[in-house]
């Protein structure tokens, strides 16, 4: 007995142990994570850590040599393409694996295999919108040209080769804290990644909302406000647009003829939404800009761009250098994906902003027997696709997708679409259709004139892109580039009738009759998310346009003439806000003053002399911007529900009676947000939080969203409205400027660093130096130069 | 001076065992040492305690101070801890109560079969 119950202390030790080794719930199993040889500390990278190194990479096939500068950004000379790409795959991995492994996941829809079930939702939404559908259609565009397909083999290579070397104590620390392991990768997944992109860049929908307020308006017969609105409240464009390309260099004919608009378009499809959730566009928005030398000191144009994108780390950039025979470019590089995205080589430099064109339409489909749905008076068969959705700790999840004519039931009886609606709405997306924008970056990669440019671009359907161009022989241009369709006016804008077939998208708009402008007489050119063109562009499109950076870009550019690079930071940190100085003025008129008591009229003072600059340390942009907060909700929505609201442009335009817009505005409504806004302002003054950064709080969040890996409260000025669109979790995420002299002068930066790994040094490293708005001269070396010897801080050498 | 000299068995033990093995071999080395040698349970649990908290410390510090202190500042945050040394901290005592319990079973099992 004795003895027996001197087992009962191993019983015990072994049940720790056991629990210590096994997560629960979203902890991680404890002992394995704190255990200082394999564990979380594992990933305390020493700060003086060399990193020279030799690695065997088998498959390479001649040696390959990797320098890193002092801030980390590895310059890779390769003797051809193969080696090249490897090697990228593999410094990608080396540096950011886990959000490689991560972000592929979430734009598939395979992140419940981590996270567990409360991801399932997610998931679904992922493969019903055809995520994995179209990745693989664009897969096969990718694989069937063997530049593009050398390209991602050879890539997708690097990476395995890296995850091959990983044991338990090397893997990535987020990795050990969730509680999984990396997989092989794919060249799917390279294709997941671009996908991944175009839903962040055009995913934005208002078809759903505006179908149900246009069917509200007519079930209450009231078609003179549905006229009211649908011309002057929901434009198709926004009127005081500056565009993005100059009227006098658009394409003056259209080769394909606009296609008649059907006798019903404005049909109702019976549609009925409860509460419709306000569908926010977070305002992803990019600046880029060029002059001609005939604006700039050195007399050689500069391109700057700044995309806006989410503020994560690690960031979604890379920084690097590739070099090999008929290559050498510089810029940033997505992790998951091979070559340089933005950047410049030895001729020619470009930036990309979204371009907005709406590429994103829905059909309500008309179910007919078991399996079938109406077409063109037709029973057609959906094509089933079975999503199985694997689950951390459970049974995966079947999903049966069913497939239209037009593409994905997204929302159907098993999915509700956001307001519970009941009808089936079937999804038709550029995203879905193959094409090959690895070809795109790699011929972009080693153009060195404008029209290899034009050729490369090309290829680059979907996200639909403003593409900035500047050479070293002067030339500036911009395309609106991606794959459009010959829409009939107004197709697309409301949800349409999906067994009518001439609601089918129709014939693509051929890629060289995209808007663009070379060298134009304002020597200038500028996009920021704005309308793309004027009316007298012969095809029809809607989107979703912004404009007031725009308008602060053109008025700080058309009054430039001999630019340095020095003007550009300080236009790229511009905090002005014209919607301030347009609206302010006019709202501050219909404020009662007489019946104002003191504490909002201590308000009102901060307002006095302000300049309209969301400066960060600024009250009285706090007080401006919380004020609108409230007005903008308020004047914005239009009925009784939230369902929609109309952009910002459109209301300071009514408000200010910038055009006939009939409009008016109400004192007491004015005043009632004044007042909401003065009890909130109160708030924030007890909390110390007035200066304007404390109030917008700009965060540089970890995917993983643990503060303790985020940096939060940063002193930047700024938000959506400004150049500088610093936003809450939204803002710069990179910022380039390039002077195309002979030499090329190059400047960056991005919040966040080069590691992916929290116990780094240089996982935040240039964050400091983004806050400042200052930037790092980048160390571009010419195809003819050699680097010099004190540039070099560590060498990899890689052997085939 | 008996105490001390498992403590070290174990320590150099434990860190050989986990630099190639998963991190609860440590326990088992903890055990296998007592489970032989001649001390009473508690005596065990300390030797256990020691050897292994040893170890972690010895190897966590080995980590951190070349980090700086980067990565046990954030982990601590994680936990919500106010500073990396108690995250330090816990992680050795964390250690040392696996390898004092392993310890201890050696030491009661060693007595118990004892003759």
């Amino acid at each position: 007995m004795r003895r027996l119950l001197a087992i009962l202390p191993l019983i015990l030790t072994a049940a720790v142990v056991y629990i210590l080794d096994r997560p629960m719930g979203s902890t991680p199993a404890l002992g394995r994570l704190l255990d200082p040889m394999n564990g979380c500390w594992a990933s305390a990278e020493p700060t003086n850590k060399n990193f020279d190194n030799t690695i065997q990479l088998t498959g390479t096939q001649q040696p390959v040599k990797i320098w890193f500068d002092d801030r980390m950004v590895p310059h890779i000379e390769a003797a051809n393409d193969h080696d090249l790409y490897m090697a990228q795959g593999y410094v990608h991995a080396y540096f950011r694996l886990w959000q490689m492994d991560l972000q592929t996941r979430a734009a598939g829809g395979r992140v419940s295999e981590v996270l567990g079930e409360k991801a399932v939702d997610f998931d679904r939404l992922q493969r019903r919108k055809g995520m994995v559908y179209g990745a693989e259609n664009s897969l096969k565009a990718m694989e069937a040209d063997p530049r593009s397909k050398g390209m991602l083999d050879a890539y997708t290579e690097g990476i395995n080769q890296y995850i091959s070397t990983l044991n338990y104590r090397s893997l990535p620390l987020e990795y050990k804290m969730i509680g999984f392991k990396p997989e092989p990768w794919t060249n799917l997944k390279c294709a997941l990644l671009l996908k991944y992109m175009a839903d962040d860049l055009t995913g934005y929908t208002e078809d759903i909302q505006l179908t149900i307020l246009r069917n509200r308006l007519k079930q209450n017969n009231d078609m003179f406000n549905a006229h009211m609105l649908f011309d002057r409240v929901f434009a198709e464009r926004n009127r005081g647009s500056i565009t993005v390309i100059p009227s006098d260099t658009l394409p003056q004919t259209a080769t394909l003829k606009a296609p008649v608009v059907p006798a019903d378009s404005m049909m109702c499809v019976p549609l009925t939404g409860e509460d419709f959730a306000v569908n926010e566009n977070e305002g992803k928005g990019s600046n880029n800009w060029a002059l001609s030398g005939s604006r700039t000191k050195s007399g050689a144009p500069i391109l700057c761009n700044d995309p806006h994108l989410g503020l994560n780390l690690p960031s979604l950039w890379y920084e690097m250098q590739l070099h090999a025979p008929g290559v050498n470019v510089y810029g940033v590089s997505l992790p998951g994906s091979p070559g340089v995205i933005i950047g410049f080589n030895d001729n020619i430099s470009w930036g990309f902003t979204n371009n907005y064109r709406d590429v994103k339409d829905f059909y309500a489909i008309k179910e007919a027997s078991a399996n079938k749905y109406w077409f063109a008076g037709k029973e057609l068969t959906y094509t089933k696709r079975i999503e199985e959705i694997g689950i951390k700790g459970m049974p995966a999840y079947k999903d049966t997708v069913r497939y239209t004519i037009h593409g994905p039931l997204i929302y159907d009886a098993h999915f509700l679409a956001p307001g519970k609606l009941k009808i089936p709405l079937a999804l038709t997306w550029m995203a879905h259709r193959p094409s090959n924008e690895i070809l795109s970056i790699y011929l972009l990669n080693r153009s060195s004139n404008y029209e290899q440019y034009v050729t490369a671009i090309q290829q680059f359907l979907c996200p639909a892109q403003n593409m900035l161009y500047a050479d070293v022989q002067g030339n500036i241009a911009l395309w609106g580039q991606g794959q459009f369709i010959n829409k009939w006016k107004g197709q697309g804008r409301y949800i349409m009738d999906g067994s009518d077939s001439s609601t089918l998208w129709g014939q693509n708009i051929p890629v060289g009759e995209n808007p663009h402008a070379l060298n134009p007489a304002q020597g200038y050119l500028a996009s920021a998310n704005q309308t793309v063109t004027d009316t007298t562009y012969p095809y029809w499109y809607n989107g979703y346009f912004y404009e007031f950076r725009s308008w602060r870009i053109n008025q700080v550019l058309r009054r430039t003439t001999s630019a340095t690079v020095q003007d550009m930071f300080a236009l790229q940190q511009d905090v002005y806000s014209v919607l301030a100085a347009n609206v302010l003025p006019v709202v501050l008129q219909k404020l009662p003053m007489h019946t104002m008591n003191n504490k909002e009229k201590e308000w009102l003072q901060h307002l006095a002399g302000w300049d309209y600059k969301l400066t960060k340390n600024s009250k009285a942009a706090t007080v401006f911007m919380v004020w609108w907060y409230y007005t903008y909700n308020r004047l914005a929505s239009v009925g009784k529900g939230d369902d929609l609201k109309m952009s910002p442009e459109r209301l300071v335009e009514m408000i200010t009676g910038m055009d006939d817009a009939p409009y008016m505005l109400d004192e007491d409504i004015l005043y009632a947000c004044f007042k909401q806004a003065s009890d909130s302002l109160t708030k924030l003054k007890k909390a110390d939080k007035l200066e304007w950064y404390h109030a917008k709080n700009t965060t540089v969040k970890h995917l993983t969203k643990l503060p303790a890996f985020s940096y939060g409260d940063l002193e930047v000025g700024g938000w959506g409205n400004t150049v500088n669109a610093v936003k809450g979790d939204h803002g710069p995420s990179w910022r380039m400027v390039v002077q195309m002299s002979k030499g090329i002068e190059a400047y960056g930066t991005y919040p966040g660093g080069q590691s992916g790994n929290p116990g780094s040094k240089y996982y935040a490293t240039f964050l400091d130096k983004w806050v400042k708005g200052e930037y790092y001269r980048l160390n571009f070396v010419p195809a003819t130069a050699k680097p010099n010897d004190k540039d070099i801080k560590y060498t990899w050498t890689i052997q085939p | 001076m008996q105490l001390l000299k498992y403590i070290i068995i174990i320590a150099i033990c434990a860190g050989i065992a986990t630099y190639i093995l998963p991190w609860y071999m440590a326990a088992a080395v903890a055990f296998v040492v007592t489970v032989n040698a001649k001390i009473t349970p508690g005596k065990a649990f300390l030797a256990g305690f020691g050897g292994v908290g040893l170890t972690w410390l010895v190897v966590a510090l080995y980590r951190d101070i070349p980090n700086e202190h980067i990565l046990s500042g954030r982990m601590a945050k994680v936990l919500g801890l106010p500073n990396g040394f108690l995250f330090l901290l816990i992680t050795i005592i964390l250690g040392g109560i696996v390898g004092g319990m392993a310890g201890w079973s050696g030491g009661v099992m060693n007595k118990a079969f004892r003759k």
